[in-house]
């Protein structure tokens, strides 16, 4: 099957609209076998009647079948019914032989923000149940799913990521197709390849790129992305379909790590005094090298939480090592945290090991911040050291977290996400949203831990924390209930085995 | 046959897909029952897929080990392939959970193996199931 995937064309005026940049894209159907077109939204700069007009003319001329969906511009100035009016429905699947395309519109009318509702998200699971046994099958929203980069502070990633990532990984889905960000990019999480798209003829492009659309080719076993610029040159990316699914040799186990989130201790009822006890029970009978606590020590940062959480913590056997979290650093908590817990960025660094420790907290603010003085610093420090397995903690998500709306996400999120991905950066862990969550972005194994023993978690399975497995050719990552102590594989995968194809 | 009345949390018409463990923990059909039952304590597992020449030809479960060893009084050193099952029971990754349910009912067994294009792509064990109910209990308990 081969795509066009075209997106943020907004026809409009010349000022900013480049017509020939978008013929030079529809000319590749011809020149290279096209069987689909898929447009991710943005068709039309604001959604007024003489730009549809433009639209209609230039896809009355396509041949092939070809699936549009509106983005936010095209909903501007009750843009909506005229997009109805002239391409149809906005939301839809279509279905042939091999494959399946399930559409959704993703933009709220006037504003800039991505969201699929309830109404939608259904809809998506219900079409992908429906069509299970497709072999290949793919997703197009405006809005992206997955952190970009180049973007700014990240404010545009749909409201339910979380849920939407869950569902597309669970259900196998091979593409997930985005558009809205002006920016072409490519990550592929577990078997999933989301691709975002540039603009295809609007002259607004970010980092000094130009036009370009991406050429799709899903074969057997592989998948290859092909983002073009209207100059003519090309990148190509090339995965294979599925990683590998059964594990029976490991090699010797180098480390284990426990990792904990969210205790959020206090004189409270919220604490969940029983759960916080037998977790450290079960964790002081694992034979852990080291235990990573991704931030929320506290309930809120005053005095009496701190004193009692350092007495709690300290009955850890093994070395703990601490990044906070926003409430960590609230009221005194940013003095009373160095005081009980010692420096705001730390690390565990031994010689062929390292995790390192990022400040992600603001003061009073859910939201987590980077910025790009300490990711230089970051990645300047992990390129000098360079053991053989680096890892990076952080309070705050990178990638977005089931039954979460994207509070969490780190504001500068695609920058860093991408950099991760680029350096293959070994792992990755972070203890937001409470609830647990595990996987392979490339070659970069991100993992989120659960609250341990707060009443406020998000887990069917009830509290937990987990456990990492370090081995010389697997790493395998266990979710344990506080409480009971069961434990549940969250993911098993080779060391750097993403190769392209 | 089941009662197609089923706990409210599960869409018994969703397909087993979004079940399934897509990770599976093998051991070589030449290891001994005791290295695959120290496998079944490191990784916190009740079965484990069998493997001969990187194809899967059976599949072993604690219980397995239990019946076919211990109680028998024998020594754990022989090797996987004496005590593993060799009729793999599999369903197909887009059958609904419904039908994987009754599999499980109808041959008496709580783990089913899942199958996708001819290959063995994961499992579905009933603990799965039943743990997505776990919170309740534990909500119980924690009441104070």
């Amino acid at each position: 099957m081969k795509i066009l995937h075209i997106s943020d064309t907004h026809i409009g005026e010349k000022d900013h609209y480049n017509e020939e940049s978008l013929r030079i894209a529809l000319k590749e159907i011809e020149d290279n076998d096209i069987n689909m077109l898929i447009h991710s939204g943005d068709l039309t700069q604001d959604g007024n009647l003489k730009y549809y007009k433009k639209a209609r003319e230039i896809f009355d001329e396509i041949e092939i079948p070809y699936i549009i969906i509106p983005g936010n511009h095209d909903k501007r100035s009750g843009g909506l019914s005229l997009f109805k009016e002239y391409f149809g429905s906005p939301n839809g699947v279509f279905e042939s032989q091999d494959a399946v395309v399930i559409y959704v519109d993703s933009a709220v009318p006037d504003t800039d923000v991505g969201r699929v509702g309830m109404v939608k998200y259904d809809m998506i699971k219900e079409a992908l149940a429906e069509n299970s046994s497709k072999p290949i099958k793919i997703v197009v929203l405006h809005h992206h799913t997955v952190p970009i980069p180049k973007a700014g502070r990240e404010r545009n990633v749909l409201s339910n990521a979380g849920d939407l990532l869950e569902l597309f990984l669970k259900a196998d889905v091979d593409l997930v197709l985005s558009g809205h960000r002006h920016y072409p990019n490519v990550h592929r999480i577990e078997n999933t390849v989301f691709v975002n798209a540039g603009t295809t003829s609007d002259k607004k492009t970010r980092y000094g790129d130009i036009n370009s659309y991406n050429l799709i080719q899903i074969e057997e076993n592989r998948l290859k992305v092909k983002t073009k610029r209207v100059d003519g040159s090309k990148k190509e990316k090339c995965f294979p379909r599925t990683d590998k699914r059964i594990f029976y040799e490991f090699g010797e186990k180098i480390f284990r790590v426990a990792h904990l989130s969210n205790t959020f201790i206090s004189s409270s009822s919220k604490f969940l005094q029983t759960h916080f006890f037998n977790a450290l029970k079960i964790i002081n009978s694992l034979d852990c090298d080291l235990a990573i606590h991704c931030g929320g020590i506290v309930e809120e940062g005053i005095n009496q939480n701190y004193e009692l959480a350092k007495n709690y913590l300290d009955k850890f056997d093994m070395p703990v090592i601490y990044t906070p979290a926003g409430r960590d650093i609230n009221y005194l908590g940013y003095e009373l945290f160095s005081e009980y817990f010692g420096k705001m960025v730390q690390s565990y660094d031994s010689e062929d090991i390292l995790f390192q420790g990022v400040s992600s907290a603001q003061y009073d603010s859910p939201e987590g911040y980077i910025g790009e003085t300490q990711r230089e610093k970051l990645f300047e420090k992990l390129e000098n050291s360079k053991p053989t397995f680096n890892s990076v903690f952080l309070h705050h998500n990178i990638l977005p977290i089931p039954h979460a709306r994207e509070k969490g996400l780190l504001e500068d999120s695609g920058d860093f996400l991408r950099e991760i991905v680029n350096k293959k950066i070994d792992l990755v862990l972070t203890g937001t949203s409470s609830h647990p969550s595990a996987m392979k972005i490339g070659d970069t194994i991100v993992v989120n831990a659960n609250s341990m023993s707060s009443v406020y978690q998000r887990s069917r399975y009830g509290n937990s924390f987990n456990v990492i497995d370090i081995y010389e050719k697997v790493i395998v990552v266990y979710e344990i209930n506080s409480l009971w102590g069961n434990r549940k594989i969250l993911g098993v995968w080779e060391r750097n085995n993403l190769k392209e194809v | 046959m089941m009662s197609k009345a089923a706990p409210k949390f599960y869409d018994v018409d969703m397909p087993i897909r979004s079940f399934v463990t897509k990770r599976l923990i093998g051991v070589k059909s030449e290891s001994s029952v005791q290295e695959a039952a120290e496998k079944m304590v490191e990784f916190s597992t009740g079965s484990l897929i069998v493997i001969e020449d990187d194809e899967v030809i059976g599949f072993l479960t604690d219980g397995d080990i239990k019946k076919k060893v211990v109680a028998k009084g024998l020594k754990p050193d022989m090797p996987v392939k004496e005590i593993m099952v060799e009729e793999l029971i599999t369903a197909d990754i887009s059958s609904d959970i419904k039908d994987v349910l009754e599999l499980m009912a109808e041959k008496n067994i709580q783990h089913v193996l899942i199958e996708e294009n001819d290959d063995i792509v994961g499992i579905v064990t009933f603990r799965d199931l039943i743990d997505i109910e776990r919170q309740k209990l534990e909500t119980y308990i924690s009441r104070e």
